[in-house]
């Protein structure tokens, strides 16, 4: 815990100087987000300083949302980038963000060529058996995980996919793009919350069992084909989707 | 209806995935497309299980666990019934009243009011939320939980500013739809609402009014609901039953707003 330090001969108060240790420390990134924090008691401890101060340093840095009291497991660092877009267009995450020098990079993290998957083979109306493409993505900004994406694409419309896929950074430019040549009907979306499973959690950096922001979108042709699905796991804290609805 | 329910229902005895985990996902997935839709009572364990020629055990332990994940309740009749339904677009496009979303799903809607009581907000809060201090600090605060069918739906909590509805305390009563009682009392109408919508676990508190458990998922929704003159009325949260979902579909007409470069 080298990152705190502490003079006790300026005016400075102690708590002060302890929440700008972490904070200094989780802005260089020496302090990443699910880092465990020194007990209030180990700082007591090798600072000689009483509890109430330590105690009001991390209270300070709680509400700030830096830092996150977990019970019966200790105190963890939890400062990620909060990503925030509308709701009409959250399915857009490659979006590039003008206004902001916010970065996002989407890597592939599972590459597949599928033949059953209940939910989604229900969803677009396949049998059993017939081939799909599945692609897992995740999308990062810094180290930060910002959405889990399973894109399916029954290869019956994409004849010629493996042709044409060269990176996923932009799905429905990659549907509509001349190689698969598909037009965009419809876009049916359903938004929920989920508990995240264990494995949805270790590629978001959650814990399990914390809020996620599920979405299914079902991707539809012009003549009402489902020509794709895609399930958008959002790590539900770090996640807002804004909208504005106007009376009837 | 039952054997047709059943036919639907299926397992892969080819699969190498245990028939308990495909079961799973075979009613799931015919819940979330909506097949079994929102109160489909299930075929009895004894039924499903003699029809995929399975143990009983097996279906018991599915529907145990699709009732823990809220897709699925005890109904008083002693069967399993769907549980999870979605309130038609209600936040996606239109502002429309809780209490009409509830009742346009066949359910019969009741509002109860947990809290209502006068606050005074500090200055600070008055600005974050986006009150003007200098019309006073005074607001009345209601904490309402909107039920289906005497289930709770959701809790919505709302500050209203006295300066705008100056007796609304002695005269609201609170059990009545809010936004129905604003333009019959005061002729103000809830114009346009900005919601920031997230999705959170819940707080013991909240799980145990909307009979959770804790930590389950629930969507949250931030409100800031401004009158024809672009005045901030109302200000509000929400919280929803887990197994509460909302649709949006964004029609051939609406693609080129969302998908400029695709159309250039």
């Amino acid at each position: 815990m080298d990152y705190i330090k502490i003079d006790k001969l300026i005016t400075t108060s102690i708590y002060k100087q302890i929440a700008s240790g972490i904070t200094k420390a989780v802005a260089s990134g020496l302090l990443k987000y699910g880092d465990k924090l020194p007990t209030e008691k180990e700082i007591c401890q090798t600072f000689s300083v009483s509890h109430t101060v330590v105690k009001m340093a991390y209270e300070k840095l709680i509400s700030e949302g830096k830092i996150k009291r977990i019970k019966g497991k200790g105190t963890y660092v939890t400062n990620r980038n909060n990503f925030h877009t509308s709701l009409h267009s959250f399915y857009e995450v490659d979006i590039k963000n003008n206004d902001s020098d916010i970065k996002y990079s989407t890597e592939v993290v599972l590459f597949d060529r599928i033949h059953k998957d209940y939910s989604a083979y229900r969803a677009m109306k396949l049998e059993n058996g017939e081939k799909c493409y599945k692609i897992v993505t995740l999308t990062k900004s810094e180290q930060n995980p910002i959405v889990l994406q399973k894109v399916y694409l029954p290869e019956k419309h994409y004849p010629n996919f493996m042709e044409c896929y060269k990176s996923f950074d932009k799905l429905y430019d990659f549907i509509e793009a001349d190689c698969c040549n598909k037009e965009i009907g419809n876009l049916h979306s359903i938004f929920s919350a989920i508990n995240a499973s264990a494995s949805d959690a270790l590629l978001l950096n959650l814990n399990a069992d914390e809020a996620i922001s599920f979405i299914r979108t079902k991707i539809e042709n012009v003549n009402d084909e489902i020509i794709g699905y895609v399930c958008s796991y959002f790590p539900g804290d770090f996640s807002e989707f804004e909208v504005i609805v106007h009376a009837i | 209806m039952q054997s047709n329910l059943l036919e639907m229902i299926t397992i892969d005895r080819r699969s190498t995935v245990d028939y308990d985990l495909q079961l799973k996902e075979s009613v799931k997935a015919l819940i979330l497309d909506q097949s079994f839709y929102y109160h489909t009572v299930l075929p009895t364990s004894e039924n499903l299980a003699k029809h995929l020629n399975i143990s009983t055990k097996i279906v018991e332990s599915t529907y145990t666990q699709l009732t823990s994940e809220g897709y699925l309740r005890m109904s008083e009749s002693g069967n399993y019934q769907v549980s999870f339904f979605e309130l038609t677009r209600y936040f996606f496009d239109r502002n429309t009243a809780v209490f009409d979303a509830i009742k346009s799903l066949g359910l019969s809607p009741s509002i109860e009011c947990l809290e209502k009581k006068l606050v005074e907000l500090k200055n600070d809060d008055l600005i974050k939320i986006g009150f003007d201090p200098n019309n006073g600090n005074q607001f009345l605060h209601i904490n309402r939980i909107y039920k289906g069918d005497n289930q709770p739906i959701m809790i919505l909590e709302n500050y209203l500013p006295i300066s705008v509805f100056p007796d609304i305390f002695e005269k609201f009563n609170g059990e009545e739809p809010l936004n129905a009682y604003l333009k019959s009392h005061y002729g103000i109408r809830a114009e346009i609402s900005n919601r920031i919508i997230k999705t959170v676990n819940l707080s013991a508190k909240l799980a145990k009014l909307l009979n959770e458990r804790k930590n389950a998922a629930s969507i949250q929704s931030t409100n800031h609901i401004y009158d024809k003159f672009g005045r901030l009325i109302d200000y509000g949260q929400s919280h929803s039953i887990s197994s509460y979902y909302f649709q949006a579909l964004i029609p051939k007409t609406e693609m080129k707003e969302y998908f400029p470069n695709a159309f250039k």
